[in-house]
């Protein structure tokens, strides 16, 4: 007779099939509702935690993990927003988001300096905030006063973004004279009293910070000498289209012009790589929009 | 099938003689009446902070019921051998886990309605204590019909919690189901970070894990229209039907997992 | 049609975490029960009553062999309408009151309105439970629970009923009273099986018997069948027993246990024991109570059982 003597245990295939099945149902309806509805406008995330006092006693023994999930969450908000496509890009958190990091867990220097890094670059790169980054900057020392980068770092914000070469100095100064602090930092106080707004001095603090530890200061560090470069490079460009608009009585208004005349062998490539723009009206070279160094600094002064 | 039905009123009268489900009603109902208080101290935000106070009363109240009652859903009957007698009657495996979330949606449903009567209430008194000018200048009306929307998402993104809940419940301990549901319902709320991510990465492979995650585990985040709502901004019909549609369709996905699981399972 | 059939049926479980050693519980299981009889299911502890139980109500699955209760594989959910089934330690939701939980049972069964209510109030009558069926269960003690247990288990009027351990939790009176249960099931027409390491209730009760030790059956049948009906000796009350006697006493008998002065328990060899009630009768001697010693079911067990290794499979 075929009727089974006893129900067999029940095989797990069918389900797991039908859970499976079901599952790549949520995901295409996922897939459907992104590309279908659009999204809500600009509801900014909420941060619910703004106070560090009261994060760090929530937070009771796990300060250090939690300041790396704020670290992180702050490096993807800045990503995130850096990257978007909104034309309204809003940094508002990004402070908020570093103040909590660096509250629990004080000594975190990377995210004190790189944090600096992001509140200082100019809007839409970054928040645009160079007083938020002092400010970030100046607790890290309050909290941590024998380091010397912090106070160069201080320094570097005055130099770079508000082209203040006195205050750099001072700055730097101060961070010399942290026992310890490496020799080069005098010499270069030195020169940006002497030749502040030059693209050498630039290019001494960026090729010191590349000797740091710390990968991340490493990689901007290697961003902004391409950026010097790009810069070196733009203006040898420039003065290149002023002889031949001399030589010519034409300006050259593409690169075809300048190839097909011989002035030049092909488009000229930025350190990254990406070919730059020639503006036909203006006649002024600049880093593509797609190129691994835009958004470009502020020019600054070629060597006299 | 009429077991189904039979098992989840168990469930709902369990619920029903429990006492925590009670406390935490109670509280969110306290809540909300607090809420009028607190915002008297406040200027101006009166509105805002009771409709925001209440719909997040509402959406913890519910997880916390969601998650205490479904990690013991299956294991308790289990660890405590209720089950032998349960199964030797005239009910499949099957029946019993859908007849236990069954029954803990309609004790969901039934809860949370509760507190949305006594978040209306506050509302309405709110509406009825406010002079003209003021309403005039709210956002949005006070007692807001739209205001059931966030409230429905809630539930249904619930729906989807008691699943996990349920599904952990069926091989492991009430601990370990809490720690896991806890822990997949963060992972849920953190999912817009990872798709993020593919933002910040680098390698290839890690955004294709990440990307892979996102949409594996749950995404709780366009549940939330709370903010939205509040500020007397609409939500698009689309966007509600694929969300219950999301919700209804990985209810299912779990589902089925759990009564794989369970139907194979030796009681010792 | 017979009530219950197994072949062969086995269970085997791996336990240990790295190397998985397999621990046989069954071990190809073969029995019959007859329709309408009480069936003993007896063994010590851990010989596999439990799992055989499990097994036929699918709440584990087996590793191989077959079951049929009332003619259909068991786990047949259209069976189980038709059986009881009481677990050992039986454990039920203490927040229902007995009245509620048989209630939900009985709507489990399909039995509704009026009906269910006459049905549930019946089979707490008949387990002895008045007005505590309105107290909820966490209350009951623990014969209590076990009243319970046995009246969800004969809630649908079942025509083949299990019973794991029945007498675990009851005082006298109680097992007293299930006993007669069970024999007034068996009187309506209903097949009842029950488990118990407790051998004098088989023997009160039992018509057959299976054993079972180590995960295997050790012998089945008739319970005269199983325990010859060789005399093991006599036992003989004696009153009035001179002190001269005693010593004499104590050479023709195997024991000699005084109970009060000059009355006497004696155990004697299984000869016939006339000439020693003859001879303490002319002695003056008054002859209280005479009894056979017969092999009972405990000898049994500890003849048979007690030696019975388990079955190691090799993998």
């Amino acid at each position: 007779m075929s009727v089974p003597a006893l129900r067999a245990r029940p095989g797990i295939s069918a389900a797991v099939g039908l859970a499976a099945a079901l599952l790549m149902v949520s995901v295409a309806i996922e897939l459907t509702r992104e590309r279908v509805v659009s999204e809500p406008p600009a509801v900014l995330p909420t941060l619910w935690m703004r106070s560090p006092a009261v994060m760090d006693r929530l937070a009771l023994e796990f300060d250090a993990v939690a300041s790396d999930v704020y670290w992180i969450r702050a490096v993807v908000y800045y990503g995130g927003v850096r990257r978007s496509e909104d034309p309204l890009k809003n940094y508002d958190l990004l402070h908020p988001l570093l103040d909590l990091t660096t509250s629990l867990d004080p000594r975190f220097l990377l995210a004190y300096r790189m944090g600096a890094i992001f509140l200082s670059e100019a809007y839409p790169g970054g928040a645009g905030r160079p007083d938020l980054a002092i400010a970030l900057l100046e607790k890290g020392v309050r909290l941590n006063p024998n380091r010397w980068e912090l106070l160069h770092d201080i320094g570097f914000v005055y130099f770079w973004t508000y082209r203040d070469y006195v205050k750099a100095a001072e700055w730097l100064d101060r961070a010399a004279r942290v026992p310890g602090s490496p020799q080069w930092i005098k010499p270069v106080m030195a020169g940006m009293l002497a030749r502040g707004g030059e693209r050498s001095t630039a290019r001494l603090l960026w090729t010191e910070m590349l000797r740091s530890d710390e990968r991340g200061m490493q990689d901007i560090a290697r961003i902004r000498l391409e950026q010097l470069d790009a810069m070196d490079q733009i203006d040898a460009i420039h003065s290149l289209i002023a002889r031949v608009t001399l030589a010519t009585g034409v300006r050259p208004a593409s690169w075809r012009d300048l190839i097909a005349h011989g002035w030049i062998r092909g488009v000229p490539h930025d350190p990254s790589g990406t070919e730059y723009v020639l503006d036909p009206f203006t006649g002024r070279v600049t880093v593509s929009q797609e190129s691994g160094i835009f958004p470009m600094p502020d020019q600054l002064e070629a060597a006299r | 099938m009429g077991q189904i039905w039979n098992i989840a009123r168990g469930v709902f009268k369990e619920s029903v003689r429990d006492r925590v489900p009670y406390s935490l009603v109670l509280f969110a109902v306290l809540l909300m009446a607090a809420s009028y208080l607190i915002s008297q101290l406040t200027a101006g935000q009166d509105l805002k902070i009771i409709k925001d106070l209440g719909l997040a009363s509402i959406s913890v109240i519910g997880l916390l019921i969601a998650i205490f009652i479904g990690i013991g859903l299956v294991s308790k009957e289990v660890e405590r051998r209720s089950i032998y007698s349960l199964l030797s009657k005239p009910i499949s495996r099957t029946a019993f886990i859908l007849g236990k979330f069954a029954g803990l949606v309609m004790t969901l449903v039934v809860n949370v309605g509760a507190m949305t009567v006594a978040f209306y209430a506050v509302l309405a008194y709110m509406n009825w204590m406010a002079e003209p000018a003021l309403r005039a200048a709210w956002e949005a009306p006070a007692m807001d019909v739209r205001l059931t929307i966030p409230i429905a998402l809630s539930l249904a993104q619930l729906t989807m919690v008691t699943a996990i809940a349920l599904f952990f419940s069926t091989f492991s301990s009430p601990l370990l189901s809490a720690l896991f549901t806890l822990g997949v319902w963060t992972a849920g709320h953190f999912n817009a970070d990872l798709r993020n991510f593919e933002n910040v990465l680098d390698s290839p492979v890690a955004v294709y894990v990440a990307r892979t995650l996102y949409y594996l585990l749950p995404n709780f985040a366009p549940f939330d229209v709370k903010a939205q709502v509040v500020h007397g901004e609409g939500v698009s019909a689309a966007h509600v039907v694929l969300m219950l549609a999301y919700a209804a369709v990985y209810v299912g996905a779990l589902l089925s997992a759990a009564v794989a699981i369970f139907r194979r399972r030796d009681f010792k | 049609m017979l009530a219950l059939r197994t072949e062969g049926l086995t269970k085997e479980y791996s336990i240990g975490f790295w190397r998985k050693r397999p621990y046989v519980a069954l071990d190809h299981l073969t029995m019959e029960v007859e329709q309408g009889e009480v069936f003993g299911f007896l063994g010590p502890n851990g010989a596999g009553k439990t799992t055989t139980l499990k097994l036929l109500m699918q709440l584990i699955y087996p590793t191989s062999g077959g079951a049929w209760i009332l003619g259909k594989p068991a786990g047949d959910l259209g069976v189980k309408c038709r059986i009881g089934y009481l677990p050992e330690h039986p454990y039920f939701y203490d927040y229902l009151t007995a009245e509620e939980l048989l209630t939900y049972f009985a709507s489990l069964f399909g039995i509704q309105g009026g009906a269910r209510r006459a049905r549930v109030a019946a089979v707490l009558d008949e387990v002895g439970i008045g007005a505590e069926r309105r107290m909820q269960l966490r209350q009951y003690s623990k014969g209590m629970v076990q009243r319970v247990g046995i009246a969800q288990a004969i809630l649908n009027e079942p025509e083949l009923v299990f019973f794991d351990e029945p007498m675990s939790g009851l005082d006298p009176l109680g097992r007293r009273e299930m006993r007669h249960l069970m024999l007034r099931l068996r009187d309506r027409g209903c097949t009842v099986f029950f488990s118990s390491h407790i051998l004098a209730d088989a023997e009160a009760l039992c018509s057959r018997v299976a054993i079972l030790a180590g995960g295997k059956k050790v012998a089945d049948g008739k319970l005269t069948d199983i325990l010859a009906f060789e005399l093991r000796g006599w036992e003989l009350v004696v009153a009035n027993v001179t002190p001269a006697w005693l010593g004499r006493l104590k050479e023709r008998a195997t024991g000699v246990v005084e109970l009060a002065p000059g009355r006497f328990t004696l155990e004697l060899p299984p000869v016939s024991p006339e000439p020693t009630i003859a001879a303490l009768t002319e002695a003056g001697a008054t002859i209280v109570s005479l009894n056979p010693i017969r092999d009972t079911l405990e000898d049994f067990f500890v003849r048979h059982v007690a030696s019975a290794p388990r079955r190691h499979s090799e993998v």
